[in-house]
């Protein structure tokens, strides 16, 4: 029993990083209708940006953590406003969009492994909050239950700022259609570069993360891109909530389908997911 | 003479690809990203029979043909479902997969080690294991290539293919099937990427999972995409220009551990400048 106590551990906490990342890529991809590649470069661009600061600089790692989320929110705004926003004011295709955003993806993935070169690394010179607790027989260390923490806080807030202020208001309606959004007088083009910026800080975050609990190279980025994805289609692409469900369907089928076949068919497992849903759900498994 | 040779056989190898790839992308309108797969099972294929069974060249070529399209069959059925960007997203998800199994299929593949000793062309007695006899044998293979895809976008079938492309809706109502058009394009592609696998891992007479990436069909995609989509003899300029590129950075003096790296930030950046600037590449009849 305690093996499936264990699995279910790792799938919860699987299934938070993937929240962090479906969520934000929902979210831009509610708002410009795209399939945004480069949001799967974050994760790494987040991890290297603490690695460079808190490992070779020597920079406290909590100011590092929050300059690495802030950056890659900032990288996320910027891509958004010199390369999406003028291809959407020429009414380009999705596909060139995201021809585009493949592009990014590869450019920004390969800076990095020049920069620090493509081997494993650690984020930090010293193991961090890796004492371990033991909850109902599966033994889970401090950072996993910060993963998971995380994702709650970021769900619930998330959630709160799109239902409750004035901000989420305007990125719903945006969602539901940009030209009338438009219409009515909201500033569409700052409000998709905000929803960029708050998509692309989460993905920073989910790979901060990551480095802390494993270890970052700089091609992490596209199997948690396609895990995203899948958790975002599997979810429904339109909220955030379908988001969460969708990373959780996504991290159980993955981490049981792990255990009874082997560890390096993860990816396979969690594509094969993919591909039915696209064949048999395309629209996700919560109606809206 | 021999680095002329070289780049020669490399030319033809990747405008083989391109030239395959475009019937797909360019003139059906189908942006897919699992061409690296069908380049890898055919370069696999054609590894195991040569060093395993010790078969004719030709044959093993042939056999590697079959089975690659079977595999096509069975990809292209479920990919013709969908359109658009989830046409996209399936294809990079079936690529992932089937780097997934070169990597940890061990028995047969040899995951990460790969397979080395792979001979050299041997037909009819005469051997091709000098570099001119090898390049004259890929620039052939290149000339049939040339000469068959030309065959095709030329005949009604072509012109259903474009049809397409411009509207399948209206196509259909036409009484064609554009699901088995798709599917058989889909397949005749693949079958060409089978030979340049073939080709390749004679040539380098080694072949292990990391050329077969995402980010080789991500290569092939710049191929077309600079020489223009639905241009064959675009494809031909793109392949030797991006061919020529690295050799060219090369010659500035950027040292060879990180020449790979360059490879993809120069044709990441390649393809979001094209997607800015110029989304129809250089000779493109049609732009995403």
């Amino acid at each position: 029993m305690d093996v499936v106590f264990q699995i279910v551990a790792n799938s919860i906490i699987a299934g938070s990083l993937y929240t962090l990342i479906a969520s934000g890529f929902t979210l831009t991809y509610s708002t410009t209708k795209f399939f945004n590649i480069t949001h799967g470069v974050m994760t790494a661009v987040g991890a290297y940006t603490v690695f460079f600061l808190g490992k070779i600089l020597g920079m406290p790692l909590l100011l590092a953590i929050i300059v690495g989320v802030l950056f890659a929110g900032l990288l996320g705004w910027v891509l958004n406003y010199f390369i999406y926003q003028p291809l959407r004011k020429k009414n380009a295709s999705q596909l060139s969009l995201l021809v585009a955003s493949l592009g990014a993806f590869t450019a920004i993935q390969a800076c990095i492994s020049l920069a620090f070169s493509s081997q494993f690394q650690t984020i930090s010179h010293t193991a961090v909050m890796q004492k371990t607790f033991s909850i109902v027989g599966a033994s889970v260390t401090q950072i996993q239950l910060i993963i998971v923490a995380s994702a709650l806080i970021s769900f619930v807030s998330l959630t709160f700022f799109l239902k409750k202020t004035r901000f989420g208001t305007a990125i719903r309606a945006v969602s539901d259609d940009e030209e009338v959004a438009k219409v009515i007088g909201i500033n569409t083009d700052k409000v998709i570069g905000i929803a960029f910026f708050i998509a692309s800080a989460l993905a920073g975050l989910a790979g901060i993360l990551i480095g802390f609990d494993s270890a970052i190279e700089p091609t992490m980025g596209l199997a948690l891109l396609m895990k995203g994805v899948t958790a975002s289609i599997v979810g429904g692409l339109t909220s955030i909530f379908g988001a969460v469900v969708g990373s959780f369907l996504v991290s159980f089928v993955e981490n049981f389908g792990i255990f009874y076949t082997a560890g390096e068919w993860r990816d396979a497992i969690v594509f094969t997911l993919l591909i039915i849903f696209l064949m048999f759900r395309p629209n996700g498994i919560i109606r809206t | 003479m021999e680095y002329f040779l070289h780049l020669i056989t490399l030319f033809a190898i990747y405008a083989i690809l391109g030239l395959s790839l475009n019937l797909v992308v360019g003139y059906t309108g189908l942006l897919s990203a699992t061409h690296a797969a069908f380049y890898g099972i055919g370069a696999y294929a054609t590894a195991l029979l040569l060093t395993v069974s010790g078969l004719n060249f030709f044959f093993a070529v042939f056999l590697g043909i079959i089975l690659t399209s079977l595999i096509a069959l069975s990809i292209g059925s479920v990919l013709s479902k969908f359109r658009d960007d989830y046409y996209a997203l399936g294809s990079i998800g079936f690529c992932i997969i089937t780097f997934s199994i070169f990597l940890n299929w061990q028995d047969l593949t040899r995951g990460p080690l790969g397979i080395s000793g792979i001979p050299r062309p041997d037909i009819f007695g005469l051997s091709f294991s000098s570099s001119i006899l090898f390049a004259l044998l890929a620039l052939i293979a290149l000339g049939v290539t040339f000469l068959a895809c030309r065959g095709i976008v030329r005949s009604s079938f072509g012109r259903v293919l474009k049809a397409i492309r411009e509207d399948e809706g209206a196509i259909q109502v036409f009484g064609y099937r554009t699901h088995t058009y798709k599917l058989l394009v889909f397949v005749i592609s693949a079958a060409m990427a089978s030979v340049a696998g073939s080709l390749f891992a004679t040539y380098v007479t080694y072949i292990d999972p990391s050329t077969f990436t995402i980010l080789e069909s991500v290569f092939i995609l710049a191929i077309i995409i600079l020489g223009g989509l639905a241009n064959l003899r675009g494809s031909l300029i793109g392949a030797l220009i991006l061919i020529l590129i690295p050799e060219l950075l090369r010659f500035a003096g950027f040292p060879a551990e990180i020449a790979g790296q360059t490879r993809e930030l120069v044709y990441g950046l390649m393809l979001l400048v094209l997607m800015l600037r110029r989304p129809q590449g250089l000779l493109g009849e049609y732009k995403l």
